[in-house]
């Protein structure tokens, strides 16, 4: 009989307490909707509202005066590659890319192995750290200056040889996205070391005991210990330098204000540019859809790799 | 002569004389390494003899050469303050920063509880529809923002620029009190929970309070981001009254100035000064900061 009735009973007490708990569930995520709200709105708003509608403006032909009604197909997008001055954009982007990738990490990882077995270990990292503590902007104007015509570098050069040294650095073709570049590794070297050490400081001693008590070289320890297991902090430091390979834009506004081919810097400032200055803002939208389309297949990519690496060490 | 590999003895002796010969080597590094340092900070030195220096002093004198005086920094600072504009952009620029960055944090602390400590269905797709803005430059951002704010008058106003920053700060501060609220054990809040405290009460006086280390560490990534920002500060407010210290620094350099370098790198100086400040005031919550941006 009890039995029975348990049998009985049980799918509909079962129900009854299934619906109490998606009641109570539902109950719950409506509380949790007041939470998450404010953000959820601002986000929606401000952040993805404008990326839809930046990729709609990209196949308009709205410029600053004219109307947003007329559709242009593909126009803006095929006009990219008429005009030369985005190819060299495109061109000095990809220098910046692989530039922000190999630089901050060479030096910053040289300088972490340096600075790692020295006296006043603190101090050098502080001091290696303390451009980061400046804004792009300010940085931007102190080394204008830097590079200027009679400036510090031009000084340095004419006073150690004894000859008078004058060049244009950020003035002329040849070496201004190179010298702008320098001036980003100078300001993100210091964090990119602080990052490696904490990688470094990370990695266990005994396998780097053993093997130098099996007589192993110290560029065999590095290859065959330290890198594999620095590899999760290099392609995080990557993963920030590439995004900032990509989108840097203060620094070259600032810095090449002087420069007469701005707009062919980066992808960035040629955006900046032909938006804002040149009032073409459909074909800016363009421009700011490609390197959109570009940052994020970079970042998927790496994404990828990075969880690969992960497995694989665990 | 073979070794006896589980001599403790004879291991550590080798593992003494490893470390002896890696120090000694560490001494012998150090002069290259000072001299790489002096190198690296020259552009500091340059900025600290570049602030003591009149124009003409400037134009005349080299420019690493000592100034003759300390008394012109007096001078160099009354003009970036009054050709700039300083004083009033460095105000814009604080409550900017403070009060962004402020909001930015709570509104992501909020979120951030509602996904980890109450029962939120969907709350995966909640997480990935904020941490997309995340995902895209900000140059796709700029030209429809522009024109949005154009037709609802937020051009050149206080309150849009705020806007956009709060928006701007919430998806990664989110990304991390998501993984630090979830780290909190369940038993907090179960406990108040039962004892008749709203969620509301929960959030302010449990959570919250457990989360300190990372909440103000963001707080101050998000305030150093936003003051140093001059990408949207130039295209959405660049009037007078409303615009950034970053956006009035950059006014004073450039091809149009006529403005001295020593006045510039003063500028430049005085703009620093908060960020700054708060680096060495606080070095050990910006140095979590700086971890916790890397994960």
């Amino acid at each position: 009989m009890a039995s029975n009735a348990t049998q009985m009973l049980s799918p509909e007490v079962m129900r009854m307490a299934q619906a109490r708990e998606r009641s109570s569930a539902w109950q719950q995520t409506r509380v949790a909707w007041i939470f998450i709200a404010p953000a959820v709105i601002m986000v929606t708003i401000f952040l993805l509202t404008p990326v839809v509608f930046n990729v709609i403006l990209s196949f308009t032909k709205w410029r600053k005066f004219t109307g947003l009604d007329q559709f242009a197909g593909f126009a803006n997008y095929q006009r990219l590659f008429v005009v030369p001055y985005f190819s060299e954009a495109l061109g000095n982007t990809a220098l910046w890319v692989v530039g922000a990738i190999i630089f901050p990490l060479a030096l910053g990882l040289g300088l972490a192995l340096l600075l790692r077995n020295i006296p006043f270990q603190e101090t050098f990292k502080s001091l290696y750290f303390l451009p980061k503590v400046l804004a792009p902007t300010a940085v931007g104007a102190i080394w204008y200056y830097v590079y200027a015509p009679h400036g510090v570098i031009n000084s340095a050069v004419s006073g150690l040889t004894g000859s008078e040294f004058d060049f244009g650095w950020i003035f002329v073709p040849e070496t201004v996205t190179l010298s702008i570049i320098f001036t980003f590794v100078w300001q993100t070297v210091g964090i990119t070391m602080v990052l490696l050490l904490l990688g470094l400081a990370a990695i266990p001693r005994d396998p780097l005991e053993a093997a130098r008590v099996d007589g192993a070289s110290q560029w065999q320890i590095f290859r065959h210990i330290i890198w594999p297991l620095l590899m999760p902090t290099v392609l995080v430091v990557t993963i920030l330098n590439v995004a900032a390979g990509f989108t840097t834009f203060d620094l070259l506004w600032v810095m090449a204000s002087s420069y007469p081919g701005k707009r062919t810097l980066s992808l960035a400032v040629y955006m900046y540019y032909e938006s804002f200055s040149n009032g073409a803002w459909a074909y800016g939208s363009a421009v700011a859809v490609v390197l959109g389309g570009m940052v994020i297949t970079v970042s998927a990519a790496l994404a990828v790799v990075q969880s690969r690496v992960e497995k694989s060490i665990r | 002569m073979a070794v006896d590999i589980t001599d403790q003895n004879f291991i550590n002796a080798l593992i003494e004389k490893e470390r002896r010969a890696q120090k000694s080597g560490g001494r012998w590094l150090v002069v290259p390494i000072i001299a790489l340092t002096v190198a690296y900070l020259t552009p500091f030195y340059y900025l600290f003899v570049t602030i003591f220096k009149t124009t003409e002093e400037y134009a005349t004198s080299g420019v690493l050469d000592l100034p003759n005086s300390l008394a012109p920094i007096v001078d160099n600072v009354v003009q970036a303050w009054t050709l700039a504009n300083l004083g009033e952009a460095a105000i814009n620029s604080l409550t900017y920063a403070g009060i962004g960055a402020a909001l930015a944090v709570a509104f992501a602390a909020a979120a951030a509880y509602g996904m980890t400590r109450l029962k939120l269905i969907g709350a995966n797709g909640w997480f990935m529809l904020i941490f997309t803005g995340t995902l895209f430059p900000f140059q796709m951002y700029l030209v429809p923002l522009l024109f949005g704010y154009q037709r609802l008058g937020l051009v050149n106003s206080w309150l849009g620029m705020l806007l956009i920053y709060v928006a701007i700060c919430i998806p990664f501060p989110l990304l991390v009190l998501r993984n630090s609220f979830s780290g909190i054990t369940h038993e907090v809040d179960e406990a108040a929970r039962i004892e008749g405290a709203s969620e509301w009460r929960v959030f302010i006086s449990m959570i919250i309070p457990n989360a300190t280390g990372p909440l103000i560490a963001l707080f101050l990534l998000q305030f150093t981001f936003i003051w140093n920002d001059l990408l949207f500060s130039s295209i959405l407010a660049n009037g007078i009254e409303v615009r950034s210290i970053m956006v009035a620094l950059q006014s004073l350099q450039g091809t149009y100035s006529t403005t001295g370098p020593n006045v510039v790198i003063t500028a430049t100086l005085i703009s620093s000064i908060p960020t700054v400040l708060m680096f060495i005031v606080l070095r050990r919550y910006f140095m979590a900061g700086l971890q916790l941006g890397s994960k």
